[in-house]
């Protein structure tokens, strides 16, 4: 079905309204709503594969094809050993030993991928857009380049153009470098680990560590602070690193890798510590840049700042009027809702006639940690930084009844940091099982200026962990501010 | 440490400040929180037995010993059998048939309840509240008598009076009757039962149905009316009745047992249908009632209703002016933290110089079946009753994640009701996975007077499934309200 150019009275007229570069989440969204206010829309995104490189990628972006869902299977694969663990205190007569396939997992994941992704095609198709094969760049303001796979090149003309390229993973440059694998290969390996080092900090890093540890790996994590997660509150990186030495994996704080080689016995790793270890697989989970190097941007005058990242305003528009940018390839938040958000608003703005700025405030976010941490709003050092009054601090610490009979001695964690001038809650964490499931609606709230007051008389459901967000009722302490001169 | 009285002038002298007749959940917050505004409190309960009865009971109550925590704890071991089965999929090579030891799951859920009615104990010492021990009954105004557990009779004399002696499950007057057990029996079987029947429709029928079930019988659950949770969102009735047979569970609406008798082979059932079963357990679930028959009201002058449940003003006071009553004795809405919310409202009101009505709007409560139920807020059959305009219905029923790979063909649902005049939210159900967790957050947000734009506005935790709840756009349905004249 042939859309009809959006006219505007302007003399030129182009292929398309808008032209994505990248379908993944925030390309995807951006063309869906975007032609859902009329506009005619094309995108294009390289030819599908679970490992990412310059020249392959796929409908579904990072987050269905190599990076959120996959994530997740995995995890919910790797949590059955802890599970099978604490059956045993409830009754259930289960082989100490039971053998974990992973090429079933592996399969299954690589199933369900394509089928998202071949779902992600289909709501294209159905909301008008003309989907493109091939590798875009900017050939102008108004211009984009796709080299398709043959090799040729097809030029489009576009009122509009949203580059939504997302980012990959970085590499060290250590002597020995490609032994080591990034999250991509990490998801789709032939083989399972038997002893995997890590190399990182960030949620990545923590993600597959427990991954690896539930498959029955040994797991040896490297990482340059005192504690993983930089960023987030220090209580609950303080409890996450417990939770992952609970389960057995190594840590290795303020360390890192010198040199990897290759040996008869596996990879040889060193570190900076003077430590060898000999490992299977070895991870680089040290951080994403964002794909820009190949768009051409310098030529059409795109500025990006140091990291690579496409420099946007708050309505998501580079230095190019006519150029846009959402997602990871900007480098704001790097998450799919966040992306989505980007991309919704960039067509409200563009076509929807509304001008709408992305809302960066209390985003919750989650770290799939076995068990997983999760947070909204301000950490407690943020709290500390930013405050002009009192900042209460109620916490609770408690083992979950399932652990009370598993035997399990894994404590859940959780924290609320009120500003103690207008009793608001402006941060609520949480470490142990279904934090991510339960601060979702703790975000609702926190959206809507809730205060302790009337998190104190919510009525809790029982029994449930969630419920000592509504009953803490005890001050764990007051941090005092010095008044600002 | 002898508590001083708190005097006010009057001539009287009183043993106790107050005196709380039954030390469960309402009991036990009422008693201290008492004792905290300084008042002297003393506390009577039976002796501790699993199974309840006239004589016996023990500290924590129905909640702690008979009730939500043991409750919760065999749902937890029954859900590991959904898990192994999962658990295929996901790679793991579990055997088909695994074994379940009910007998070291009661033992290790008998402990734990010991423990807890332990701590309950050490709370009231801590809190400086007078424990004794015996069956309390209302001698007078301001007298209270207790049966020791020898027999001997100790009177007390009190300014003001908390009955909090709770509810039993309640017997259907069948035939055979006494062949079958209730809920408390249930709790603390000596062998699990191959094929068990079970009558009722509530959540303690369901619940069980989805326990035994999980633990391997077959389980034949009859209800009176066509589908089970009388009072909940029909929608979600219908989810969970769909979930209970999708796990073998095999329902009998609209049926009833009219003669129970015992033969060799077991229990024979026979229903209102004329059919016939064989059982090894026939399990009542057919309702409480308020324990108030032995408290000696009439002579006092303590009204009661046609159910037993003592009579109540919005403070929790009774048709006495010093006696007053909290928890399921007052058949209120029968949930912990709401008798925990009524003792603490006690509390203020009495001693705290604050009078304070409990507040029963959007108590958020769940159903533990497999996979559990959990609302808050209006159902759509009450939001459509009281509406007086417009009701938005929006509702989300997809596979879980977790299920795509499984296999399990299980949904989840959930459902958004907002009055279209306001936008707010005035009601929210779940039935899936973790719902219970998921709601909690909810009902913080919906204390808050959330709108559905404050919860599109909330950026979604991903994966996850409380996520769909910030990303229901489309409208299910529109229910149309009539001008009410």
């Amino acid at each position: 079905m042939a859309r009809k150019m959006l006219r505007d009275g302007e003399q030129k007229e182009y292929d398309f309204d808008l032209f994505v570069i990248g379908a993944g989440s925030g390309g995807v969204r951006a063309s869906r709503t975007s032609a859902g206010f009329g506009a005619k829309v094309a995108i294009c995104e390289l030819p599908f594969h679970p490992i990412s490189s310059e020249v392959v990628g796929g409908v579904g972006g990072t987050c269905v094809i190599r990076g959120c869902v996959p994530k997740k299977i995995l995890v919910y694969g790797s949590a059955f050993r802890g599970e099978f663990e604490d059956a045993r205190n409830f009754g259930w007569e289960l082989d100490e030993d039971i053998k974990f396939n992973w090429k079933k997992l592996l399969h299954n994941k690589t199933q369900e991928i394509q089928r998202l992704n071949g779902i992600y095609k289909r709501l294209l198709t159905n909301s008008s857009v003309t989907m493109i094969e091939g590798e875009g760049k900017v050939a102008g303001p108004h211009e984009v380049e796709v080299t398709q796979l043959d090799g040729s090149v097809q030029k489009y003309t576009a009122k509009n153009i949203l580059i939504a390229t997302g980012s990959r993973a970085q590499r060290v440059k250590i002597p020995g470098e490609e032994l080591a694998i990034t999250s991509d290969e990490a998801l789709s390996l032939e083989d399972l680990p038997k002893r995997a080092v890590i190399l990182g900090g960030g949620y990545i890093a923590v993600e597959f560590a427990s991954i690896w540890r539930g498959m029955g790996a040994t797991v040896d994590l490297f990482y340059r602070k005192e504690l993983p997660l930089r960023g987030f509150d220090d209580e609950m990186r303080a409890a996450v690193t417990k939770n992952l030495e609970g389960r057995g994996i190594k840590l290795h704080p303020q360390s890192t890798l010198t040199e990897l080689s290759k040996t008869d016995e596996g990879i040889r790793v060193v570190t900076d510590h003077g430590d060898e270890l000999i490992a299977d697989v070895v991870l680089f989970a040290t951080g994403r840049a964002p794909n820009t190097k190949r768009l051409n941007l310098e030529a059409v005058g795109v500025e990006t700042d140091r990291t690579g990242a496409i420099k946007v305003d708050e309505y998501s528009r580079t230095n190019v009027p006519s150029i846009w940018a959402v997602g990871d390839v900007t480098n704001r938040m790097n998450l799919t809702p966040v992306a989505l958000m980007e991309g919704t608003c960039f067509s409200k703005t563009v076509f929807g006639g509304e001008p709408t700025k992305p809302d960066y405030k209390d985003i919750p976010c989650a770290v799939f940690c076995i068990p997983p941490l999760s947070v909204v709003g301000l950490s407690e050092q943020q709290a500390l930084e930013q405050a002009t009054s009192d900042v209460l601090i109620f916490t609770s610490s408690f083992t979950p009844m399932k652990n009370t009979i598993s035997g399990r001695q894994e404590k859940t964690v959780m924290k609320l940091i009120v500003d103690s001038a207008t009793d608001r809650v402006i941060g609520a964490s949480m470490c142990g099982p279904d934090a991510p499931e339960i601060m979702q609606g703790i975000a609702v709230a926190m959206k809507c200026g809730a205060t302790k007051k009337q998190f104190d008389s919510t009525v809790g459901i029982h029994p449930s962990a969630a419920e000592e967000f509504v009953t803490m009722r005890t001050l764990t302490r007051r941090l005092t501010v010095e008044p600002k001169i």
